[in-house]
């Protein structure tokens, strides 16, 4: 089969999100197990160009409608892309089984409809090679979360969006700034010919340039001073979108941040940017945590944590070394995994038990076993304890931070994770030593779910290899912005 | 010396910043925002400007050689469908929150703490 079909990837999710009104015409019991045939297949095709990409070496590129880059938008699905497109598709699968239970709001049809345009924007957001483009993802990823945050029509709910909406839309603003000056200065929106000639940019105008892109991807990968929306979106929108915001739509924007910052990476004052990155990413870790400390409900709480996580892995990629990219991707991949079965198992005890308050997980253990299980694993793995995924990751950076002499940066991450042990080990006294009520009912479905991620978790823990193999091949391929010049077949334009 | 429509472009970004940063009233924050989104669209397109060159659209007389650059008119039609989306989205938002909240001062619409 040819690559191409691998633009099928944005086509299938677009196409299914209009055909759900046709559907909800015909009955509107079809619609959810609708979304699960078509994530299901996504993940097909996600699982196929995984395989393509990873047996041959080489990138997928898609040229849309036949035009070369950079006349053309052409879609890069590298090592990088293929493992998180492939990522996004499995959880968003995971997600469309969960809303079986956990969505009994109406409307349902506006529901898997912006669900499938979340998956789009998230997906084409990693697989594009333009930077217009990915304004364009960016922005169909942001306003379908703007309306799923929103989507539960409580206060809360509509607060939580519109906090969203104002942060989103002066970060949107910022990077369109960025890109605009990126344009009048180069004259190209394609990222391998922008890597091409980074070198002959104005260094004034490519400083502010990629100043103001960071700020403006900031608000989507949720850095210190932008991410205020963040615990208030996880607190208010529908447990399977939380998952989902948490799991990939961050992980996008840190990808096209990371991606941006790389191809930029031979302009003089490029360092500069860096440090202010390191800064942000530092200040992001030790603050949420702290945030996190004090929380009473346990879904904003992990909502810090996972914001720290994402301070974490945008230290990596703020190092500048092979070594701190690598490790980054590794704990992207760890984090999506793990803070999907913390959140998955966090909401699914929020609709049994109506609530996701600390008192609502006293005695846990004894009335939901499997579930408290599971968050026991989640909570263990991300503080960061041996024999679990995030250790492996969590010690790739550290060490990756120390190579690169920033003593600082990796004394206050380890502070932060001491902060992280308390209050998680304060969540599973409450869970395993509170007094406890009736025995509940466990939902099998949910519970299957939730042991296939654990397993991956304790799998992961032990034969790290194969997983810090994967996540080695996609670091390359941000970081080796001359290979990727190399991959992507860019035509002569005429003046 | 600058020309008139960065300055301009500019100082409508600038304008669009301050309403939402400073402003109370929900609904002047999203002015402000929409200002901001006007800003960003004519710096774009005055980025594409050439001066003294006619409409990209070939016709008797007008070759590609007397056009302005057609990108940044592509990429602000673009960006001006974004913004009214995202527009519209923000006021069905602010609707919702007044009949919840029974206000749209921001510093009354705090449910959510910490």
């Amino acid at each position: 089969m040819s690559g191409q079909f691998a633009s099928l990837l944005i086509a299938l999710p677009l196409i299914s999100a209009f055909f759900i009104p046709v559907l909800k015409q015909i009955g509107k019991g079809l619609i959810k197990p609708f979304l699960i045939l078509i994530t299901a297949l996504q993940t097909g095709i996600a699982a196929w160009v995984f395989k393509e990409v990873y047996t041959t070496g080489e990138p997928i590129i898609v040229f849309a409608g036949g035009w070369r880059p950079p006349i053309g938008i052409n879609l890069y699905i590298g090592h990088f892309a293929a493992l998180f497109v492939l990522i996004v598709a499995a959880i968003s699968f995971l997600m469309a089984v969960f809303s079986l239970r956990a969505v009994e709001v109406e409307p349902i049809d506006k529901f898997a409809m912006l669900f499938l345009l979340l998956m789009l924007g998230a997906t084409g957001m990693i697989a594009t090679g333009d930077i217009f483009n990915l304004f364009v993802f960016m922005e169909i990823t942001a306003i379908t979360a703007y309306a799923l945050t929103a989507y539960n029509k409580t206060g809360e709910a509509a607060e939580a969006s519109m906090k969203y909406i104002v942060l989103g839309g002066i970060g949107s603003s910022f990077f369109l700034i960025g890109v605009a000056l990126i344009y009048g200065s180069l004259g190209t929106l394609n990222m391998a010919q922008i890597a091409q000639l980074a070198g002959r940019i104005n260094p004034v105008v490519a400083q502010v340039g990629l100043a103001l892109i960071i700020f403006g991807l900031a608000v989507e990968a949720e850095l210190f001073p932008l991410n205020a929306w963040a615990p208030d979106a996880y607190q208010a929108a529908p447990h399977p979108i939380t998952v989902m915001f948490s799991a990939f739509v961050v992980k996008a924007g840190l990808y096209a941040m990371a991606r941006i910052l790389y191809i930029m990476s031979s302009t003089v004052r490029w360092s500069s940017v860096l440090k202010l990155l390191l800064v942000m990413a530092t200040l992001t870790v030790v603050i949420a945590e702290l945030s996190a400390l004090r929380q009473r409900n346990v879904k904003r709480m992990i909502a810090y944590s996972s914001i720290a996580q994402i301070g974490l892995i945008t230290l990596a990629f703020a190092l500048g070394t092979a070594e701190g990219v690598e490790a980054g991707t590794f704990h992207m991949v760890n984090h999506a995994i793990v803070k999907a079965l913390l959140f998955l198992a966090v909401g699914y005890v929020a609709i049994t038990l109506d609530g996701a308050e600390l008192e609502k997980f006293q005695g846990l253990g004894k009335r939901m076993p499997l579930t408290a299980l599971a968050i026991s694993v989640g909570a263990i793995a991300t503080v960061g304890i041996p024999l679990f995924n995030v250790f492996w990751s969590k010690v790739r950076i550290i060490m990756a931070t120390l190579d690169a002499g920033y003593l600082w940066a990796a004394a206050l991450v380890l502070f932060a994770s001491v902060v992280e042990a308390v209050y998680y080990f304060r969540l599973l006294h409450t869970m395993w030593f509170g007094k406890t009520g009736s025995k509940v009912g466990e939902n099998t479905v949910v519970v299957a779910m939730l042991l296939f991620l654990l397993v991956l978790v304790v799998a992961i823990g032990i034969y790290p290899d194969y997983a810090w193999s994967l996540a080695k091949k996609a670091g390359e391929d941000i970081f080796n912005v001359a290979q990727y010049v190399k991959n992507v077949p860019l035509v002569e334009v005429g003046a | 010396m600058i020309s008139a429509y960065y300055f301009g472009s500019v100082a409508l970004i600038l304008i669009g910043l301050y309403a939402v940063l400073v402003k109370k009233n929900l609904l002047k924050i999203l002015i402000g925002l929409g200002i901001m989104e006007t800003g960003v669209n004519l710096l774009l397109i005055s980025i594409g400007y050439v001066s003294g060159r006619s409409a990209p659209i070939l016709s008797e007389g007008i070759g590609p050689n007397q056009a302005v650059d057609p990108i940044p008119q592509a990429l602000v039609l673009t960006a001006i469908v974004i913004g009214v989306a995202t527009t519209a989205m923000a006021l069905s938002v602010a609707i919702l929150i007044y009949e919840k909240y029974g206000t749209l001062n921001v510093e009354e619409i705090r449910r959510l703490r910490g």
